[in-house]
């Protein structure tokens, strides 16, 4: 995996405990390196599980789940984009397959993915365009730190690091 | 920020507007579904045809679209397992089971062995159901009445004996975050010991009667081509990438409850074509057989409580974080992924559903068939279209 | 008799007889297809109306005319209403040159095996209208199936006919009759044993029965030419559907089976020709409910490479004989 990622701009790789998440790699890209990542992967024999987002304090976190056939490796891919410009490249020229979530999480989360063939409504109505059922309000919306937690760091930035601190800090002063 | 700043574009029949902006001459456009005899369901497929060859189609979900993920932020953890039924009415033991073994994981949960058994043994016996009820409706769509008949035959004694300990005969949702909710009583394991000798007896007939014969073979084979390197691009799991010759199953690749202890064999085909998703789906039963019959061998005594005993109040609070877990339903990889944020309902859930992606591959399948393969390939996709529109 | 002729007698009378006859077997044939199918899937069939639902084929015709007849918006009405009646009246004529028995014929006509061919090709015009008439796209579909699939059986069927008149010398269906008398080896299917196999075949083809009912095919066009069609509109197909059936098979027992003859002389009667007319009819709902539909290609593809070669074969190898 480490190898694989060689050569792309990673914000955070880590471990992640196969037990309790049921995920081997989880990677922190920023948007313009998800595309050149999803390459990589195709050619690394992964195929795509499935794509969605994450509605969250920080903006949307956009999740894509990969594995491989031969050798079970599940990789999470992790996208943190802003509210206020929520707009990420599409995978679909590289996963075909990609098209039919990415147009899903556009109905969920009005996540806008950028290249994507025919990015029309799949499961809501054409009516409904613009109305989002997936998005939290104010009141549940969680922070990241919150929710989830960044497993077994093998190399990370400084803003993921940030986002993730004060739970770490937490769980230090636990220990 | 909308897609389409102009609503006028929306009105009326909007996917087939937008189908026919790029229509060439001299071909028809027409709608397979909503109200379809073989799409099985609300599912709508926008063809575009030349005479009866399949120049483009596009197939449009949404028709049964219910926002199980949205239920599920509002719903308990525990109050979410019945929906888990409603998603495949196919294969809803398995979809049980993944959300639950999601939930398990999140929490840390042990399930006791015997449960895990039950669990076994149930989902297995359902996979029968769902492959009996594809088999008949998949000749049927062919054109042959009869076999449904010979199918639902069976698939009512598998349902006789699961309705023992879930109580239901469709929407099954007897599994529980740390167990199964009824033990499998006495008379109920009687009923499936006289069916798997039974049921072996009925597999030769229905490929005598049916596998073999000349006009079906014609039918599925050489039809609607999904390769390795499709069903990578795509996603597809289950009997589809089995059917294209990668022996790859979660339940052997990525070995989940006690799946490790049974020996069973992944039936795979290399012809990538429909006949080989069938003649895969045929051997599954099998199989599905012999882990039945190894499960009720090992299955440990009943005595006491031992099915559900450390399980978590419907109201249980699991920590936060995420968890996913995949499961091998009928149709292929299930996967659910819950979020959480250490309250009483689910930050997030996301289900995976293996239709989705094997659907998706059919608009490439199907480019350059006849409109009668068109028919041939969506019946061996196995379509359960509330779980595409979930 | 009032200045009538005693021919416009016989015939009102054959009309007539001919249309009960068609009714009465559409009838009963509905209901041994139910019983017949019911009984291969394992079920009982139609239970409920009359003794074992011997009635549930009335209450069905009844059912289906009390329901209401509907025009599709932008239909052409005329066509798609003269579509179902054209379907059903070349049928009853189909009946008129058969002899049912050793008196039981309605018209003594010389050229009667081209009559009924003639008329038989109505059924696909019908067809073709009802899909254009209904302005529906898989109407449409499956008016141009019909069309390829009638124009394409008919000439293998042409063939086999043909060479029978060759071999009896005659287009009279009762002269045909009449030299198939004596014994079971007397009959035309083992003078022509290869005409009787592409006859059987192309007799599914040509009355759009499955594994060849292309044209309505309900899994693939939903119901094909007829999907528009309610009440006795969709009766009349029916109808017409089983007529042509009845007569296909009452034509194939008259030219192959010896029509109303017995397997041993002396026995003849009316009988005969119902016995082998449902043992064939029996025969077709059994592949009906047996085999799974053919793809289009497919049935093209056995009509051009197989059956009409071979139906050609047929036909000089019995002018060769007949020369000799």
């Amino acid at each position: 995996m480490l190898q694989l990622l060689e050569g792309i701009p990673t914000q955070c790789v880590a471990k992640q405990d196969k037990v309790s998440t049921g995920r081997a790699w989880s990677v922190f890209l920023a948007p313009a390196q998800i595309v050149k990542t999803a390459r990589k992967l195709y050619e690394a024999e992964y195929s795509l599980e499935d794509v969605f987002a994450l509605d969250i304090e920080e903006g949307f976190l956009v999740l894509y789940h990969f594995n491989r056939w031969n050798v079970d490796e599940r990789v999470v891919l992790r996208v943190l984009i802003s509210k206020d410009n929520p707009t990420i490249p599409s995978i679909a020229s590289i996963f075909d397959g990609a098209e039919w979530h990415e147009r899903e999480t556009r109905d969920f989360h009005g996540v806008n993915f950028e290249g994507n063939p025919n990015l029309v409504p799949l499961l809501m109505c054409v009516e409904d365009v613009d109305f989002h059922p997936l998005l939290k309000t104010d009141k549940k919306r969680k922070q990241i730190k919150d929710l989830l937690n960044l497993g077994e760091v093998v190399s990370c930035n400084k803003e993921i690091e940030a986002l993730f601190a004060e739970a770490e800090a937490e769980v230090a002063s636990d220990a | 920020m909308s897609a389409y700043q102009n609503l006028e574009q929306m009105k009326g029949d909007f996917y087939t507007q937008k189908f026919e902006a790029g229509k060439q001459d001299g071909t028809l456009i027409i709608n397979m579904g909503p109200q379809h005899p073989s799409t099985h369901g609300v599912l709508r497929i926008v063809i575009e045809v030349d005479g009866e060859y399949i120049v483009r189609s596009e197939p449009v979900l949404g028709y049964l679209h219910r926002m199980h993920e949205k239920m599920g932020e509002t719903q308990t953890w525990g109050g979410f397992i019945p929906n888990m039924g409603r998603v495949d009415y196919g294969h809803p033991m398995a979809w049980n089971w993944a959300y639950v073994g999601a939930v398990e994981k999140l929490m840390g949960i042990e399930v006791p062995e015997r449960a895990e058994y039950l669990r076994v043994i149930m989902t297995e016996l359902n996979r029968l159901t769902s492959h009996l009820l594809w088999w008949g409706a998949y000749i049927l769509d062919l054109g042959a009445f009869t076999p449904i008949m010979y199918a639902f035959d069976d698939r009512e004694m598998l349902l006789d004996i699961l309705q023992r300990p879930s109580a239901s005969r469709l929407t099954y949702s007897n599994f529980r975050v740390g167990g199964v909710q009824m033990d499998l009583d006495d008379k109920c394991l009687e009923l499936i010991r006289t069916f798997i000798p039974h049921f072996r007896e009925r597999l030769p007939m229905y490929h005598d009667l049916v596998t073999e014969n000349l006009i079906l073979r014609r039918r599925i084979e050489g039809v609607g081509i999904i390769d390795e390197d499709m069903c990578q691009r795509y996603g597809c799991t289950g009997p589809v990438l089995r059917g294209a010759g990668v022996a790859y199953d979660v339940r052997k690749d990525e070995p989940y409850s006690i799946y490790d202890r049974f020996d069973f064999e992944i039936p795979t085909q290399d012809s990538a074509c429909s006949a080989g998703r069938y003649h895969v789906r045929v051997a599954e039963m099998e199989q599905s057989l012999r882990i039945i019959e190894q499960a009720l061998e090992q299955l440990p005594s009943a005595e006491g409580k031992h099915i559900m005993d450390k399980a978590p109040k419907p109201s249980m609070k699991p920590p936060a974080g995420e968890a996913y877990f995949a499961v091998e339903g009928g149709r292929g990889k299930i996967g659910v992924y819950v979020v959480s944020d250490g309250s009483k309902v689910p930050y997030r859930v996301k289900l995976r559903a293996p239709g989705f992606s094997n659907m998706n591959a059919f608009a490439e399948a199907a480019k350059g068939t006849i409109l009668a393969d068109a028919v041939a390939i969506l019946g061996s996709l196995d379509l359960i279209i509330p779980e595409l529109d979930r | 008799m009032f200045g009538i002729p005693m021919i416009l007698i016989n015939l009102v009378i054959a009309a007539v007889a001919a249309m009960i006859w068609l009714a009465l077997n559409a009838l009963v044939l509905v209901y041994c297809e139910r019983k017949f199918a019911g009984h291969i899937q394992r079920r009982p069939g139609p239970f409920e109306v009359g003794p074992h639902g011997a009635l549930q084929p009335l209450i069905d015709g009844l059912k289906l005319m009390s329901k209401q007849l509907l025009t599709p918006d932008n239909a052409d009405g005329f066509l798609f209403w003269l579509a179902p009646i054209l379907s059903m009246i070349p049928v009853m004529l189909l009946f008129m040159p058969i002899p049912y028995g050793p008196v039981l014929t309605g018209m003594e006509v010389n050229l009667g095996l081209l009559l009924i061919l003639a008329f038989s090709s109505f059924n696909g015009l019908a067809v073709i209208l009802a899909g254009w008439g209904s302005n529906n796209k898989w109407g449409v579909l499956g008016a141009a199936r019909a069309v390829a699939q009638t124009v394409a059986y008919e000439i293998p069927l042409l063939l086999t006919v043909l060479s029978i008149s060759f071999m009896t010398g005659t287009l009279n269906l009762s002269e045909i009759t009449a030299q198939q008398a004596g014994f079971i080896w007397d009959w035309n299917i083992w003078k022509q044993p290869l005409a009787f196999l592409i006859f059987i075949v192309a007799m599914f083809g040509e009355t759009n029965r499955a594994p060849f009912d292309l044209a309505e095919a309900e899994s693939e066009l939903t119901a094909g030419f007829h999907t528009e069609y309610s009440s006795m509109g969709f009766g009349l197909f029916f109808m017409a559907e089983y007529g042509y059936m009845v007569a296909m098979c009452s034509i194939c027992s008259v030219l192959f089976l010896g029509g109303f003859y017995g397997p041993f002389p002396g026995i003849e009667g009316w009988w005969w020709m119902l016995v082998k007319t449902y043992a064939l009819l029996f025969l077709m709902i059994w592949a009906r409910w047996t085999f799974p539909r053919v793809r289009f290609d497919q049935l093209l593809n056995l009509n051009w490479k197989w059956l009409l070669p071979l139906a050609t074969f047929n036909l000089l190898a019995t002018a060769l004989i007949m020369k000799l």
